[in-house]
């Protein structure tokens, strides 16, 4: 009579257990609820992506190439975008979305920017990551595409905006390469106090630490140095809405 | 004795299946996005904190230029000094009132800022000033900033309240974290009140 009993109990706590486990595994698989619609990137299949087709291939070539030079010398991922539009997202936010998606820069220290040219919206913008705030500052940024992009931009001439503004961004952040016809006007105003800038540092190591948690989570996308023999990937980075946006 | 032997195996089996299904579940899931929540309203403040440091230096060039926009400014510096001055309750997240007045304070000194730089349209003078374009382009991105870490801060809150609300994440904290509460969150529209497109 025990025994029966037992049985049915135990067949009844069964089914339950089975129904919680079936739910939580529904609840993995299912993931995190629908959050607000991305839009569709292009693929990064370099550190240049030329999808509105501005650039010639020499000038594609050459602008890689520096991208490729700076990130072996700083580890610091600049990448250079042109899309057919914006699927109409403003560009500031198509820019941090972009670039939180390909992950651009180093893991941890966001040390990453993109330059984002929109033909079609006749708007391009510098994005910076978390970890550039301090170098590239807004303001900075807003003059490298004031004083090196828009004048040729304006004359129709995209190459040459692109080539003037890529080598002005590398040259604020430290790159020892040759450029001719490039104008950094350095601003003696300071975007960031040291306190706020470290306040932000480790406001945000707090907020990657709770994104991932100690245990699992994702992890990084292989070794940083295997990256430059064949293909190119983001390191990791992320963005928070940071540089300047210039429209003509 | 076989007979008494199942019945007590059975238990410790089913205990254990228990314990696994418990398992599969994320046990910490409620804790971890409550932590997430914290750091990305502490963003959010931060934001909000590192506009309102840009205002004096705003208001101060553009007097320099512009006297005669007295109310104008003396809206965004009382807005400001209202937005700063406003005490946070530590329960802020959880408390609908204070949530609502701290989104609104907020709001009306983005909209003084806002009705601020449509004034400065009217001195040529001052939109040439280097010292004000670089304070422009600072507030600009500032306010880019503030939308991110606010878009940021919706995202993590809807993945905590959707934890708390749904099972099996609802009967894990009902169990695990009784004290865990549904947490406030902006309003979209609020948003697109607060940051009018201006252009330069």
């Amino acid at each position: 009579m025990a025994a029966r009993y037992m049985r049915d109990w135990g067949s009844a706590a069964r089914a339950i257990c089975s129904l919680a486990l079936f739910l939580c595994a529904i609840h993995s698989v299912a993931g995190q609820p629908g959050f607000a619609a991305e839009p569709k990137f292009p693929q990064l299949s370099g550190r240049v992506v030329d999808e509105a087709a501005l650039l010639s291939a020499p000038a594609k070539e050459r602008i890689t190439g520096w991208l490729l030079e700076f990130e072996r010398a700083s580890k610091r991922q600049v990448v250079v975008v042109t899309v057919k539009d914006l699927q109409g997202y403003p560009i500031e936010d198509f820019g941090y979305r972009l670039g939180r998606a390909w992950g651009i820069g180093e893991k941890g220290r966001n040390t990453g920017a993109i330059l984002l040219v929109a033909p079609k919206e006749r708007e391009v913008r510098i994005e910076v990551g978390y970890g550039l705030e301090g170098e590239l500052t807004d303001a900075v940024s807003r003059a490298i595409i004031e004083q090196n992009i828009l004048p040729a931009f304006k004359q129709g001439n995209y190459e040459q905006g692109i080539i003037n503004g890529t080598a002005a961004i590398l040259k604020v952040l430290g790159w020892k390469g040759d450029a001719p016809g490039v104008i950094i006007t350095q601003e003696s105003q300071e975007d960031l106090s040291p306190l706020s800038l470290l306040i932000l540092i480790i406001l945000f190591v707090i907020f990657r630490f709770g994104r991932s948690g100690f245990f699992g989570g994702r992890h990084g996308r292989g070794v940083w140095g295997s990256r430059s023999r064949g293909g190119f990937s983001g390191g990791g980075g992320s963005f928070g809405g940071g540089g300047a946006t210039g429209r003509w | 004795m076989i007979r008494t032997f199942f019945p007590r195996a059975r238990q410790i089996f089913l205990i254990l299946f228990f314990a696994m299904g418990l398992a599969a579940c994320d046990i910490n899931a409620v804790p971890r996005y409550d932590e997430e929540t914290k750091a990305a309203w502490s963003e959010v403040l931060n934001q909000y904190q590192r506009r309102a440091d840009l205002v004096p230096n705003l208001v101060e060039t553009v007097a320099g230029f512009a006297r005669q926009e007295k109310e104008t400014l003396t809206a965004v510096v009382e807005a400001r000094s209202k937005a700063t001055q406003m005490q946070l309750p530590p329960d802020i997240l959880n408390n609908p009132e204070a949530f609502k007045q701290f989104q609104q304070s907020q709001a009306a000194l983005g909209g003084a800022l806002a009705r601020l730089l449509v004034v400065v349209e009217k001195y040529p003078e001052l939109k040439s000033n280097q010292n004000f374009l670089s304070l422009q382009s600072q507030l600009e991105g500032t306010e880019n900033r503030i939308s991110v870490a606010r878009r940021d801060y919706i995202l993590t809150v809807q993945k905590y309240n959707t934890e708390l609300r749904t099972i099996p994440g609802r009967w894990v904290a009902g169990v695990l974290y009784p004290e865990a509460e549904v947490k406030q969150t902006f309003d979209i529209a609020e948003q697109a009140k607060e940051a009018p497109k201006v252009k330069f």
